[in-house]
């Protein structure tokens, strides 16, 4: 009980953070924004199959630029001070249950932006909107553990992405080939499969980093 | 030590057994593909590695694709050892059913060649007319080849051999990839540096293997598939197994302190095991898929290894492993020795 309280106390904290320096947030949703302008202007017209691979990239790269940040912006001395009053579990849980809500946002908002300046190419909203959370869910789980470990190195950044895109690879093929499902381009009755496999790469990669994370931040 | 001896010996066994026991000699193709009931038909039979003008007892015959029943050849001349022109006077009925019908073409060679199959080498078109059904010709006898030899298949042809090079390799990196993950468990529970090092060694020498196996493979998909990269999902796959790797050693070079390179490297090379395992046996197996293994192809069942190709390949998968762990071996005590005299200094 004491480790779903801190997990709120915590979520919390990150929000009120977020809410405090609002250029952060605003800078991601620009950044979705822009891109998908510009992607437009550069592909003119859009079949589904081409939004659907295009919506994915976009959410990738939005989504390693918003998570790439959990870590870096708390100097070592205030991570230091966290971890004396909460447990590292409550730590990497919290920051995993935002950065999935942040993603929820940004895959919501370039949902948005997509079909606002074509149309909404999606059949089947339930199975799209599952696959959305289920999407922000692996994203976050993954690029907020890789985030954890390249702030430990200076070139945070690029180490980010050298780490992250292998991982996130099983992740995002299975994600494409199921919103092609919710978006028609494919007829796959089974795809309940593709989900149960998305979940248990989540649950396997969950149980990993709250495993691992006590090595982690140690230093 | 006893080990490092059977993986050398295995490894010069499998490249001298893969490399020169020779294919069976078999029908490679015709050049005859479709034609009516009531014609002649005349084509030319090409071989591969066959002695036809050394032959005891050439027969040939066209045999229906689903029934046993089978039409004998009207006139057999062996041009040379890979040739041969045959002849068929096609009756005005071969079967109960208008329309085309696949047979295969079986030739018989005598003794030294034995016989071989070409399946559904020639449709024969029925035509209308009241025609008694002809007598089949009876398939007898035939003679089996002598000696050790490997299948042969259209499409792979020589390139069979590769199976025991290729597949080792893969089969090899998984095992030194496990074997360096334990190494990382192992480091994280005890803070010993020296698990740590080996750990890099064998995922070092497992990303060899990865690459190794992937020019194996664009070389075979060359001769098979068309293509050296042809953008098959099992190739991509692999492809970002090994990118995996290359990350974890971006990781390690890029701290400073040896210990926090040691702890921060493990807790990666646990985490991107455990997203190569879906990588490598899950995703494949759900898309279409040119590779054996996937996509409903069959791999290493009983029709893809016959039973002198199982006497290279178990040796060659053992041979490449044990070879695999004693580049490893050698790396980590390399490495070890160096890290021992840096912290000397």
């Amino acid at each position: 009980m004491q480790l779903v309280h801190d997990i709120f106390v915590l979520l919390r904290k990150e929000a009120i953070l977020e809410w405090r320096q609002k250029y952060a947030i605003g800078g991601i949703l620009l950044y979705v924004l822009s891109t998908v302008f510009v992607v437009y202007i550069a592909f003119v017209r859009v079949d589904a199959k081409t939004w659907n691979v295009l919506f994915w990239i976009i959410m990738l790269f939005a989504s390693i630029n918003a998570v790439v940040k959990s870590f870096v912006q708390e100097n070592s001395r205030r991570q230091l001070y966290f971890y004396t009053l909460a447990h590292p579990t409550a730590i990497i849980l919290s920051k995993i249950l935002y950065n999935t809500l942040l993603l929820g946002l940004i895959s919501i908002l370039t949902f948005v932006a997509m079909s606002f300046f074509t149309q909404n190419m999606v059949k089947d909203a339930g199975l799209f909107a599952l696959i959305l959370f289920l999407g922000s869910l692996g994203f976050s789980i993954a690029f907020t553990f890789i985030a954890a470990i390249a702030a430990k190195a200076n070139n945070s950044a690029t180490l980010m992405a050298i780490m992250g895109f292998p991982v996130v690879i099983p992740i995002l093929l299975t994600l494409v080939k199921l919103s092609a499902n919710a978006l028609r381009i494919i007829q796959d009755t089974a795809y309940w499969r593709d989900i149960s496999i998305l979940l248990a790469i989540d649950v396997i990669l969950l149980t990993l980093v709250i495993i691992l994370f006590p090595y982690l931040w140690r230093d | 030590m006893w080990w490092k001896i059977l993986g050398v010996v295995l490894m010069l066994y499998t490249i001298i057994a893969g490399m020169l026991i020779p294919l069976s000699p078999a029908t490679a193709y015709i050049d005859a593909n479709k034609t009516d009931t009531g014609t002649r038909l005349e084509m030319t039979v090409y071989g591969y590695n066959t002695h036809y003008t050394q032959a005891d007892d050439l027969r040939v015959w066209l045999k229906r694709d689903t029934t046993g029943y089978a039409l004998c050849a009207n006139e057999i001349k062996p041009i040379s050892d890979n040739k041969i022109s045959v002849a068929f006077d096609l009756p005005g009925r071969v079967s109960y059913f208008e329309g085309a019908t696949d047979f295969s073409l079986v030739v018989d060679s005598g003794t030294k060649d034995g016989y071989s199959v070409l399946p559904s080498a020639v449709s024969i078109n029925q035509l209308p007319g009241n025609i008694q059904l002809a007598e089949s010709c009876a398939i007898n006898s035939l003679n089996q080849r002598a000696g050790i030899t490997f299948p042969f298949r259209n499409i792979l042809e020589e390139s069979i051999r590769s199976l025991y090079f290729h597949v080792p390799l893969w089969f090899a990196m998984m095992l030194l990839m496990l074997i360096s993950v334990i190494y990382s468990i192992v480091y994280l529970s005890s803070n010993n540096l020296l698990y740590s090092v080996r750990a890099a060694a064998y995922a070092r020498v497992g990303v060899l293997f990865g690459i190794l196996g992937l020019i194996t493979g664009a070389i075979w998909a060359k001769h098979t598939w068309g293509a050296y990269w042809s953008w098959d999902v099992k190739q991509n796959t692999a492809a970002v197994a090994v990118l995996i790797y290359m990350a974890y050693f971006v990781v390690r070079d890029s701290f400073d302190d040896l210990d926090k390179q040691a702890r921060i490297s493990s807790v990666y090379n646990i985490f991107a095991f455990a997203s190569l395992i879906p990588l490598l046996f899950v995703i494949p197996r759900l898309a279409d898929s040119l590779h054996p293994g996937n996509g409903g192809n069959p791999a290493l069942g009983s029709n893809d290894l016959d039973n002198t190709m199982r006497m290279v390949f178990y040796p060659g998968v053992i041979a490449m492993m044990l070879i695999g762990a004693w580049m490893s071996n050698l790396l980590w005590r390399i490495n070890w020795l160096r890290l021992k005299r840096l912290s000397n200094f």
